[in-house]
């Protein structure tokens, strides 16, 4: 059994997304995730088939950054081709905005709006359903711990109330130099490796109260 | 390179892949056999592929356990235009964390059954709807979907059988309302994820106004293995009325939770006890959660006898839902779990019935009173005859699935509530 943590250096990190600590198991973390096979997505999305999924969230957020030009746009295309009515494109196309801008501001419900040729209102009425829409900025790093029942019977709370302490921050807050925003976030469907949590875009499990300052450690330094 | 979870009494069908890096590709899928069935599958007629999945006697693994065979069969004889298949990938039932494995580590096995099943229902084009959270592993579906396409499995005239078929992998973005099938067929238009009044039924008035079925991620996972080896052989695993394996995901105070590939109808106790290593040292058994958090507790004694195959649970007085089995040991506080699953529902309620938007919104309020030490026994009554009006009363079942915890907690462990009610005692930690 090959356990990062064990032999690690500066950063332990005991499990890269990874139900890892029984057992032999000696993958890399890229293998694990699955990023070794992915390699990088291509701004435009790539194949049609995959141009609607919900793309890696990105670190460096610029709410000002224009929507849907040269590669994004082509993306925008390919998402439209894939259904039979427009109507279907709103949440891809959320889901681009969030990307390039950290949230949905209502200038951008706004624009998202004329490009789809939708009411303003119905395109507000349905990001504010959708709980993984930011309706306000978020940190560099948008930590979401589960606390629903199979994380919180092995101390999903603790592992909350650890994150809050050791970024300093109020639960929803964001920190002052501006790199984290903690919140609880409902059951991710990683139950087994409790307790879970997704930071942007990556999974981490079997987070502990203790592990809580590598992690932050990581991110600040890897960046992810 | 073994799996950290695997267990000698598994049977891995739909999980062998899991834990190689390799059988995530389209080359290392294929040199497990893979797409052999598809070609099978396009080579017979519709009816002959539905007859083999009805014989295979396979049911739902999205919760309800409704015959998949049969489902299919309600779609259109004459096609008359578009046909959709969805393929729920929304897992968000609290305690489910196994199509997420299934996405991530063999996603040729998704693709592959997703093809079968819209040829036999004759779908044009196929959604994976996915769980927005899911970012890694709907990448690495994107990526199977993409190889796939350009191997000639996906897109026009498959393998030169003159039956073409898209898919398109879509992402929700946060709402566990959209795993109901009407939820996530308004979803996927782009609308609020609210459920549809039914009748009609998706097979008649679906996505975007046609037909359509919906299928769980596991559901379709496992018909590829059906069509290879047949109908029959599929039923040597399970029980007469609950055939074939099944992911377990156990989760909760065990020495090993996980996903455990395993015959439906395997002993809830030897669940426990053997395959996933028992308790924590020195701790007893209190509570144990079948189905996911939408199904009734059952206690230690229910548990003694329980077998985990449909009828089994329910027998025990639950049911098994989708085989998410949360196991809770005596150092739990009950009532602290059961108001934090009614939050669940509470924040979950898509707020179009009055009895689930108001009923999950007062019993998360009285319950956190009650667990905050300031209850009384007239709250409990309260609690019951809430859930009472919140039963088959409302457009779907999330509703149902938010009393069943409370309802189900008070009849078998009144003592907890009593304790916090009349003494201000807290009954375990956890
Ligand atoms: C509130 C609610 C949430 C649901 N969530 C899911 C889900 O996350 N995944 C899923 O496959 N089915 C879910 N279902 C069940 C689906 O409505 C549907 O029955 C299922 O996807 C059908 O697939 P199957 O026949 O293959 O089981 C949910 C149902 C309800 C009422
Ligand atoms: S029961 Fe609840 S979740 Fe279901 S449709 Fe009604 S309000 Fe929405
Ligand atoms: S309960 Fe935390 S991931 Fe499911």
């Amino acid at each position: 059994m090959s356990e990062t943590s064990s032999s690690s250096g500066p950063v332990p990190f005991r499990n890269p997304g990874w139900a890892g600590n029984t057992g032999a198991f000696d993958l890399s973390e890229e293998q694990v995730r699955g990023d070794d096979y992915v390699g990088v997505r291509p701004a435009d999305g790539g194949h049609a088939s995959g141009a609607a999924t919900y793309p890696y969230m990105k670190v460096e957020k610029s709410p000002e950054a224009p929507l849907f030009e040269g590669p994004y746009r082509e993306r925008f295309d390919k998402i439209l081709s894939r259904y039979p009515e427009s109507r279907a494109a709103l949440l891809p196309a959320l889901n681009l905005a969030q990307e390039l801008r950290g949230h949905i501001s209502p200038e951008t419900m706004r624009e998202v709006a004329v490009l789809l040729d939708l009411p303003e209102a119905y395109v507000r009425g349905v990001t504010s359903f959708y709980t993984m829409y930011n309706k306000r900025p978020v940190g560099r790093f948008l930590i979401q711990v589960c606390t629903n029942i199979s994380c919180n019977l092995c101390g999903g709370d603790e592992v909350l109330a650890s994150f809050l302490k050791h970024t300093g921050t109020e639960l929803g807050s964001t920190s002052a130099d501006g790199d984290f925003t903690v919140t609880e976030v409902e059951c991710l469907a990683a139950c087994g490796t409790p307790t879970a949590v997704q930071i942007n875009s990556r999974y981490y499990e079997n987070v502990t109260p203790d592990s809580v300052p590598a992690i932050l450690e990581r991110l600040r330094k890897k960046g992810e | 390179m073994a799996f950290p979870y695997e267990h000698e009494r598994e049977v891995r069908i739909l999980s062998r892949g899991w834990g190689d890096p390799s059988a995530r590709t389209l080359e290392g899928w294929k040199a497990l056999g893979g797409y052999k069935a598809l070609e099978k599958s396009l080579s017979m007629s519709r009816e002959a592929v539905i007859d083999e999945v009805k014989a295979s006697g396979l049911r739902g693994r999205g919760g309800a356990g409704f015959p998949t065979g049969l489902k299919w069969s309600f779609m259109p004889k004459e096609k008359t235009g578009l046909q959709y298949l969805c393929c729920n990938a929304d897992e968000s039932e609290p305690g489910t964390f196994k199509d997420r494995e299934l996405l991530r580590w063999s996603p040729h096995q998704l693709i592959e059954g997703c093809l079968i099943a819209a040829h036999a229902i004759q779908a044009d084009h196929v959604f994976i709807y996915c769980r927005g959270e899911f970012f890694e592993a709907v990448q690495v579906l994107a990526r199977a979907v993409e190889e796939a396409y350009a191997a000639g499995f996906i897109g026009e005239n498959i393998l030169g059988s003159g039956i073409s078929i898209d898919i398109t992998v879509h992402s929700g973005a946060g709402a566990y309302i959209c795993g109901e099938e009407t939820a996530l067929m308004n979803s996927l238009e782009g609308r609020r994820g609210l459920p549809r009044v039914k009748p009609p039924f998706p097979a008649a008035v679906g996505a975007f106004g046609r037909p359509t079925t919906i299928n769980n991620v596991e559901t379709l996972c496992a018909i590829p293995h059906i069509m290879t080896h047949g109908g029959a052989w599929y039923r040597e695993q399970g029980t007469e009325k609950s055939p074939g394996t099944k992911l377990f995901c156990v989760s909760g105070h065990v020495v090993r939770p996980g996903n455990y590939e395993l015959p439906l109808g395997f002993p809830l106790m030897e669940l426990i006890h053997d395959v996933c290593g028992g308790l924590r040292p020195g701790r007893t058994l209190k509570a144990v959660i079948p189905g996911g958090s939408s199904v009734p507790i059952m206690n230690a004694a229910e548990c003694e006898a329980c077998t985990l195959d449909y009828e089994g649970v329910v027998e025990a007085g639950s049911m098994l839902g989708c085989a998410s089995v949360i196991i809770m040991d005596d150092s739990t506080n009950l009532v602290k779990q059961v108001r934090r699953m009614v939050d669940f529902y509470a924040h979950e309620s898509c707020g179009q019935c009055t009895p689930c938007r108001e009923g999950t919104q007062w019993m998360a309020r009285i319950l956190r009173r009650i667990e905050e030490g300031r209850g009384t026994e007239e709250d409990l009554d309260t609690l019951l005859d809430l859930g009472d009006q919140m039963t088959g009363t409302t457009i779907c079942v999330l509703s149902d699935s938010a009393a069943a915890p409370v309802a189900s907690s008070i009849a078998k462990f009144r003592d907890d509530y009593l304790a916090l009610i009349r003494r201000g005692e807290r009954v375990g930690a956890a």
